[in-house]
This record gives C-alpha cells, structure tokens and sequence, in this order.
C-alpha cells in the first residue's frame, strides 16, 4: 500500500485541477492556435460590427456626439422617408429583374454552348472575360457607351431612333445599370451551368430518345431537374448579391444616385447617409436589408428543399 | 424525302446556333474594344458621327496623361501590394483554420463551426460602419493595415479548404504523426502540399475580389497615395478630366493587367469561380 501511495500520491483537488489543465492544453492548444486568428477575426469584424449597428440602429449616433437611444423611430422614420422607399423599390427591380434575365441568359447560352460547338473556349472567354472585370471598370466604360453621342445613340440613329438619354432620362437610368448588370455578370452563370449540364449522364438522353422523347420534353424532364441544385445556388446567391448592388450605381450616376433618385438603392443610400454622419440611421438601412437578405434565404431555401 | 429533309433542317439549326453565338460574343467583346480603341482617339474624334471604328490618326497621348498627371502607377502597386497581402493571408490563415475543422478534434469545435456559418450570412454592408468606427479607433483609417487587415480571412476560405480537406485521408496525416511530426509539421509537410489544388482556387478567388474591390477601400482610403485602382479610376472621372480619352486609358490601364492574367491562366480561373457552384 505505502509503494502504491508513494507512486500515485493522493492529489489535492487543485493539482488534479491544473493537470487535467496541462493535459488538456498539451491536446488542444495547437488546434485553438491555428483556429485562433479567425475565430478572433469574426469576433472583432463580423460579431461585435454586427451587436453595434443594431444598437445604433435605434439611436440618433452621429459620431460625434454620444449616442441618444431614440428607440425605433430610425425605423419609423424610414418608411416615411420616400428616398428611402425609392431605394428599396429600385433595388427590388434591380434584383428581380436582373435574376430573371442574367440567369436565363446565363442558361440559354450555356446550352448554345452545350451543343458540341467549335471554339467553344472562345465563345466561353468572350462570356466570361466582364465577369472578370471589375464592376468599377465596367461601369466607366458603360457611361461612355451610354453617352449622349456616344455608339449606342449614334447607332440608333441610324435606324431613326433616339437619341436617348440613358443615363439621365428618369425613365431609362435604372433600367441602363441593369443592361450593363446583366453584361457584365450572366458569363458566371453560363460557366456555372455549362459544368453542370456537362455532368448530366449522357444515358439519360439516350434513353429518352429511345422513348421517343422529343429534345423540348428532354429538356423539361432531364435537363432542368438535372440543374435544380445549381439553380439554388444561383439564385439565393445572385439574389443575395443583387441586393447589395452599389459599385455600378456610385460609379454610373458620378456618386449622385441618378435623376430624381432612380437609380438609388439601399446600399447606396446607406452609403449617403454614412456620409451625411446620420450613422444611427444609415444603420437602420443597413439592419431593413439584413433582414430583407435573411428571408430570402430562408425562403429559397424551404422552396427548394421542398421540391426535392 | 425524309432523309433529304432531316440533315437540311440541321444544317439551319447549326447555322442559326453559331449566328447566335457570334453575335452574342461580339456584343461581349464590344466595349472592351470600343474602350481600348477610344483610348487611342483623338479628342475631337471620340464622339462623332459616324463613329470612327477604328482611330484614325491613333494616339497614346492619353496614357501619358493618365499616367503622367495622377499617380496612376501608384495606384497600381497599391493594388497589387494590397490584393497580394491579403491573399497570403487568406492561404495561410484560411488553411490553418481548415486543417483544424476539417482533422483536429478539440472541444468546441462543431459549435465555433456552426456560428462562422451564421456569420457567413451577415452582409458586408450591415458592418460597414462600426467597421469604419473600428478603423479610427486603432487609427488605421487612410493607411494599408485598413485595407489590408479586415480582408486577411474569411469565412467563405474557410469552408473552401475545409471542403478541400476533408477529402484528404486520415490515414496518410497519422503515418506523418506516428513519424514524430509536430501538428504543425503535418499541416505544413503533408496537408499544404496536398492542398495545393484547393489553394489555386482560393488564391485566384481572394486575389480578384481584393483587385476588384471598391466599397471598402472607397471609405477608408481619403488621400490619392493610398487609392486602389478602381478608386483611382473613379477619381480620375469625377475629378480630374471629362476627356473621355484619359478616362479610358485609364480603364485599359486598370483591365488589363487582371485579363492578362486570365487569358493565361483561364482554365483555372473559370474552375476556381465557379467551384463553389458545381459542388454546392
């Protein structure tokens, strides 16, 4: 018994405590070392961000006075605000019509492409090369193409139409960031889909012209079904981006946010109000499109799981 | 009759499919030429009618203007210094952290994982502000730690490599360990080299969102020596010049170096920017 005790000595609850520590350390310590500069990261850039906008989001913070809780009238004012109801009209037309366009473009194109078609690469670069190409570059070289005498007008002309002004006509402006929206980015999507249309089993076809399928019910019953889950990734995502749209309408509008604020959107607007130093404010707007965000994804998420 | 018909009809169909498929790439590639090709105009030929297609008499003038009257080539070592940063960053903190989720077992682990996935659904532009607050609190604002240190990580990189990783078998790390390797020496002799197809993907995906950046480096960057390119670009049309001919030399200069880099590399790009896509 004494040889026992004297090689497994009775330990005193804090030196099992620091032990089991030690122990513990000596395991762990290095995964929460590698993991640590990202957990810290989220905490000071993602977490804490996110606990302050919405806490300034009711209060009258300007940044240089302190902070007046003013409860939810940030809120309230809001949706009486009409520039701020503009904004959130247009971007919900920026998104909605731009996700029913780009991605059809994007698919319809990438069955062009899916055909066996010579230089296909080629045709694939001249696709893809805007989608490369930053939204800032893009924009600039759209406002020259857009201009009042620039090649679009000129070529309507040609045909008698025009001039229009794209950029500066109430009517036109928003829709004209969408045009060039849709140039610049349906390449992703036809990349997208053309991968996964090259991954359906060739059998399937076969199988269907077998039956005497003809190419329309193919598509409808093979093809679609087949690029269900690449359509949800592009949609909740392009959607997701939609809303967030500000580079192209800075940059197109010259930083003013276009005639009679048709070309406003809400990160646009929550920029202006950055700007002005109403940041309780400017943090309600950002806190409406979190939660604008959040439904969607939520939503596409239940449309499609139900589906399956 | 019938077999007559059939190869006839396909002839039209193939016909129509390329006339389809030129004329989209060429209203593609359109801008970027007219862009290119104006940049070399004279002024007073910029806007004309008709159109001049093609420059006549061509000029560089423009370039040297842009290049001579605003710190453009500041900008763009601005850009290549900030975007490079932030990519090492990425594949190095990235990857560390997903060797970790993906074959490190530690307390916490699932629960750590599932809130950076909550957290990947916070928009950028929710934090922008406190974000910006936080830059003037550790007085970085208008200085490279703002653009640089926000952007080291992220979430999406994470989960990319871990992805990456996980597919990696267990085996061949124990055999390094049961050597006598350090867990960092298996991360570094054994998972990264194994990676290195993943960590393509992540650093042409981190290197072209950190060039084509603008938002961010717009509000934290107020004097020109710090502007990124697209800053700049947006300066030297609001400010500087209403010729359209600088304006575009200027938008080549900022184009050129990242399709270059993607003519090149292409097949790796497309792959890497759409792999979250095909998988998912």
């Amino acid at each position: 018994m004494a040889v026992v005790d004297r090689q497994f000595p009775p330990a005193s609850n804090e030196t099992g405590v620091s032990l089991r520590l030690r122990k513990f350390t000596r395991k762990y310590l290095i995964a929460y070392l590698f993991v640590s500069v990202p957990v810290i990261w989220s905490i000071v850039f993602l977490l804490i961000p996110m606990f302050v906008s919405l806490l300034w989001s009711f209060t009258s913070y300007d940044g240089l006075h302190p902070a007046q809780l003013v409860g939810l009238q940030n809120y309230i004012e809001l949706f009486r605000d009409p520039i701020f109801i503009h904004s959130l009209k247009n971007t919900t037309i920026f998104a909605l019509l731009g996700m029913s366009i780009g991605p059809t473009l994007g698919l319809l194109t990438a069955l062009m492409l899916n055909q066996k078609v010579r230089f296909q690469a080629l045709f694939r670069t001249a696709y893809f090369m805007p989608v490369m190409t930053s939204m800032v570059v893009v924009a600039t070289i759209w406002i020259m193409l857009y201009n009042r005498s620039g090649i679009f007008n000129t070529v309507l002309g040609f045909v008698g139409v025009g001039p229009i002004g794209w950029l500066s006509d109430p009517n036109w402006a928003l829709f004209s960031v969408i045009i060039a929206s849709i140039w610049q980015g349906f390449g992703f999507e036809t990349v997208v889909y053309l991968a996964a249309l090259q991954n359906i089993p060739k059998e399937l076809y076969e199988a269907a012209i077998m039956d005497g399928a003809s190419p329309i019910q193919s598509f409808w019953n093979i093809t679609l079904p087949s690029l269900r889950a690449v359509m949800l990734f592009i949609y909740i995502y392009g959607i997701i981006g939609s809303y967030q749209v500000f580079d192209q309408v800075y940059v197109m509008t010259q930083g003013g946010g276009g005639p009679i604020y048709r070309t406003h959107t809400l990160v646009f607007y929550l920029f202006r109000k950055f700007q002005d130093l109403r940041l309780g404010y400017a943090s309600a707007i950002a806190y409406v499109l979190f939660i604008i965000l959040l439904i969607f994804s939520y939503l596409q998420w239940r449309y499609f799981s139900e589906k399956e | 009759m019938v077999a007559h018909r059939k190869p006839l009809r396909s002839y039209w169909r193939r016909g129509v499919l390329y006339l389809a498929l030129i004329c989209s790439s060429v209203i593609m590639f359109f801008p970027f030429y007219w862009s290119v090709t104006t940049a070399m105009k004279l002024e007073q030929n910029i806007y004309v009618t008709p159109p001049q297609w093609w420059p006549d008499p061509a000029t560089i003038r423009p370039y040297i203007v842009v290049l001579t009257t605003i710190p453009f080539p500041r900008f763009f070592l601005n850009s290549l210094f900030v975007a490079s940063m932030i990519t090492l960053g990425h594949v190095f903190f990235d990857t560390l952290a997903a060797y970790a989720f993906a074959k490190l077992r530690f307390p916490g682990r699932n629960p750590i994982l599932f809130l950076m996935l909550m957290g990947l659904m916070v928009p950028m532009q929710v934090n922008l502000i406190p974000m910006y607050r936080i830059m003037a609190i550790f007085h970085w604002l208008d200085t490279y730690a703002a653009l640089i240190i926000p952007s080291l990580t992220s979430i999406t990189g994470i989960f990319l490599m871990r992805q990456f990783m996980q597919s990696v078998p267990d085996e061949i790390l124990d055999s390094a360990r049961i050597d006598g390797c350090s867990e960092f020496g298996v991360f570094w002799r054994i998972m990264f080299p194994l990676s290195l197809p993943g960590i393509a993907t992540l650093v042409i995906i981190t290197f072209m969102n950190a060039w084509n950046d603008f938002l961010w480096p717009r509000i934290v960057t107020s004097s020109a020596k710090m502007f990124t390119l697209p800053v700049g670009l947006t300066q030297l049309q609001f400010k500087y010049t209403s010729n359209e001919g600088q304006v575009m030399a200027g938008t080549v200069l900022v184009m050129l170096p990242m399709i270059l880099v993607f003519l090149i590399m292409q097949r790796q790009f497309i792959e890497s920017l759409t792999a979250g896509a095909v998988k998912g």
